[in-house]
């Protein structure tokens, strides 16, 4: 593998070296490796010395998730109109630059998560950091939409906004990695009818007005 | 500008989900004629206008929700004219002017995709909102190096979904129109290709400058100019034509000269079309048409091109020979030609059939027996009107199992139907040209 010069470099490059070394291990053997000293050994690498990165094969997992998402957020944020983006517009281009993101690790993904995407909606125990950046990231984005009204202020339920918007994330993620159609078109279309829907559920609504007359009612009685 | 498209709302997305959307607009189709028949036991006078408005609202509602191919299919519903009843039409033109736009995001992300840049990176400036919606699409204004441009951009997915729309567009199509299912397969695999062909953005730029090259002799036509580089599978960037869409411009009451003006460019761009490059823009809807100051007329769109086989157009348009009336054995010879009757009839059919044909060309060809035709004339509508209405009421008619009319006739007829609508609409009396061979 492409570590050959691994000594020499720095800390930084030796943490990327684990990183891509198990993701190609990922894509040419389609499982992870047997164990910390046999990967270590192949990265020409002592075992301690891995140790000092991560410490366990999940922790590189989930490496990659938060790697990706970083990724994802700087990509979108360096479009300049992503300032002047609603809250709604903010989220669909996370989705769409996200899914680019995934796409140049789509074989790795596959190869880890395919076989379980039939089944289950669970979320799998290495993508937990990840969730608390996106969720960091959706509370902005909230937040904003709440400011601009475009989302609504509701008791309890708005509460839960970031975990609705998480699941949706993670529903898009599902459907790209089934979607068989050309250039991920489908993926496209879900996101974008999937997040208007979520938008629409969120935004002022005839439920508000009727929820606010009718307490208006039981009220004043 | 035009103000902001309204953003639509939850779009269905997967096929359960279009089925469902269909299924309910079944439903309440379903519950209108119930509606209707218990009104009609109350009042008997009532007549099927309120009914059918009620279905065709409905209806409409389901079908514009669902975006791409069934939007096409309304579209085209709304063009046979004559085959639908009055309050289905003016529901089925509104999807020729609306559909809810796509995010922006998601433009900047199919640019990406073609181009690897942004549009912002491409063009000096680049309108965020639509400006128009096309029916698998939607147009964007931008300017470059001082130049304006419309830009067109394509929902994606829609054509992986055309085919499956269309099953799904089926169950409505049979009642709609009054086709039973054999009949309806028979045109059905030539809309699908139809459809399928649209969304080929490359082919469009190539046919449309193939057209607008071969017709730029006609006067007072202005096509615009595609430019490939800046073109891709599902974007399509053409210089922007300024002007008025012909309901527009109708209101700014025109003159009779201007009017029959851009009515013979028209009738001109056709005729070139159909007699000397036999392929021809088949879908001669308002929303393609643009209306320029100095009474020029901008074609838009070459999305929907029909090619005309040499065999079908030599007995197509034969029909129109006004001896020909008189001429049966001729005639005969060339119903069976373009299979509107076949040895399949029985004699009575075959005598019904002839006699209903009979009847629709000598009045669908009216305007080519003569050398001007006023198509201001409403009463020459009316009698088509209701021809088609008796014709689709017709017992006779609606029991015949037997598709009738060859499958290239689908098209054509659609684009002669739009034709006149258009020039109806106009209020224009042209020198209806014939080829050399039929004068």
């Amino acid at each position: 593998m492409e570590t050959a010069s691994a000594k020499k470099t720095t800390k930084k490059d030796h943490r990327k070296a684990i990183l891509e070394g198990y993701k190609n291990h990922v894509l040419e053997y389609g499982s992870a490796p047997k164990s910390v000293f046999k990967f270590a050994k192949d990265l020409k690498m002592k075992e301690e010395e891995f140790y000092t990165y991560f410490t366990s094969f999940d922790s590189i997992k989930s490496a990659i998730w938060v790697e990706i998402f970083d990724e994802t957020i700087l990509q979108a944020e360096s479009q300049e109109i992503f300032k002047e983006y609603s809250a709604r517009e903010k989220f669909l281009s996370f989705l769409f630059t996200w899914i680019e993101e995934l796409k140049k690790n789509r074989s790795y993904l596959l190869s880890l998560y395919e076989s379980k995407s039939k089944t289950s909606m669970t979320l799998p125990k290495e993508a937990a950091e990840f969730k608390d950046k996106f969720k960091d990231f959706a509370n902005e984005i909230i937040l904003e939409g709440k400011e601009t009204e475009e989302i609504a202020s509701r008791p309890i339920i708005s509460d839960r906004y970031d975990e609705a918007l998480w699941f949706q994330t993670w529903f898009v993620f599902r459907y790209w990695l089934d979607d068989r159609s050309p250039r991920f078109e489908k993926t496209d279309a879900a996101i974008e009818k999937s997040v208007n829907l979520a938008f629409d559920l969120m935004g002022k609504s005839a439920l508000d007005s009727f929820l606010d007359f009718a307490k208006f009612l039981y009220q004043s009685k | 500008m035009p103000e902001k498209l309204k953003e639509q709302g939850a779009i269905p997305i997967t096929k359960v989900q279009r089925a469902a959307k269909f299924i309910s607009a079944g439903a309440k189709v379903g519950g209108n004629y119930m509606k209707h028949y218990a009104k009609k036991m109350v009042n008997p006078s009532m007549d099927k206008e309120e009914l059918h408005l009620n279905n065709a609202t409905d209806i409409y509602k389901s079908l514009s929700e669902l975006k791409g191919s069934a939007l096409k299919i309304a579209q085209m519903m709304s063009m046979d004219k004559n085959l639908l009843p009055r309050a289905y039409q003016d529901k089925f033109t509104m999807a020729q002017y609306s559909a809810p736009p796509l995010s922006y995001p998601l433009v900047v992300k199919t640019f990406q995709k073609y181009f690897g840049k942004t549009p912002e990176q491409m063009f000096d400036t680049f309108t965020r909102i639509a400006v128009n919606a096309a029916s698998i699409g939607q147009v964007h204004k931008a300017t470059q190096n001082g130049k304006e441009l419309a830009v067109k951009i394509q929902y994606p997915g829609v054509a992986d979904s055309v085919s499956s729309d269309l099953k799904l567009v089926r169950p409505f199509a049979l009642r709609l129109l009054n086709m039973n299912e054999r009949e309806l397969d028979h045109y059905m695999g030539e809309v699908e290709e139809k459809l399928l062909e649209e969304t080929d953005y490359i082919l469009e730029v190539q046919r449309s400058r193939e057209i607008s090259e071969e017709c730029g002799h006609i006067p007072n036509l202005k096509f615009p100019k595609y430019y490939n580089e800046l073109s891709s599978e599902r974007i399509i960037t053409m210089d922007w034509i300024e002007g008025k869409h012909i309901k527009e411009w109708m209101d700014t009451n025109p003159t009779q000269k201007a009017k029959n003006k851009i009515g013979q460019a028209l009738w001109d761009f056709y005729h070139h079309q159909v007699h000397h490059l036999k392929q021809v823009h088949a879908d001669p809807h308002p929303g393609n048409f643009i209306v320029q100051d100095g009474d020029q007329l901008g074609i838009i769109d070459f999305g929907c091109v029909k090619v005309i086989p040499e065999d079908f157009y030599q007995g197509y348009f034969a029909l129109i020979k006004k001896e020909l009336l008189i001429n049966e054995d001729e005639l005969n010879q060339i119903f069976y030609d373009l299979e509107f009757i076949s040895d399949k009839d029985t004699e009575i059919e075959k005598a019904y059939f002839k006699g209903v044909f009979k009847e629709m060309i000598s009045l669908l060809g009216k305007p080519f027996h003569v050398d001007k035709f006023d198509f201001a004339d409403n009463q020459f509508f009316e009698q088509i009107f209701q021809l088609g209405d008796r014709i689709a009421n017709d017992k006779m008619f609606r029991k015949s199992r037997q598709a009738r009319g060859s499958r290239h006739g689908l098209y054509v007829n659609r684009t002669y139907f739009g034709i006149y609508n258009l020039l109806n609409q106009l209020q224009a009396e042209v020198d209806t040209t014939k080829p050399d061979w039929l004068q």
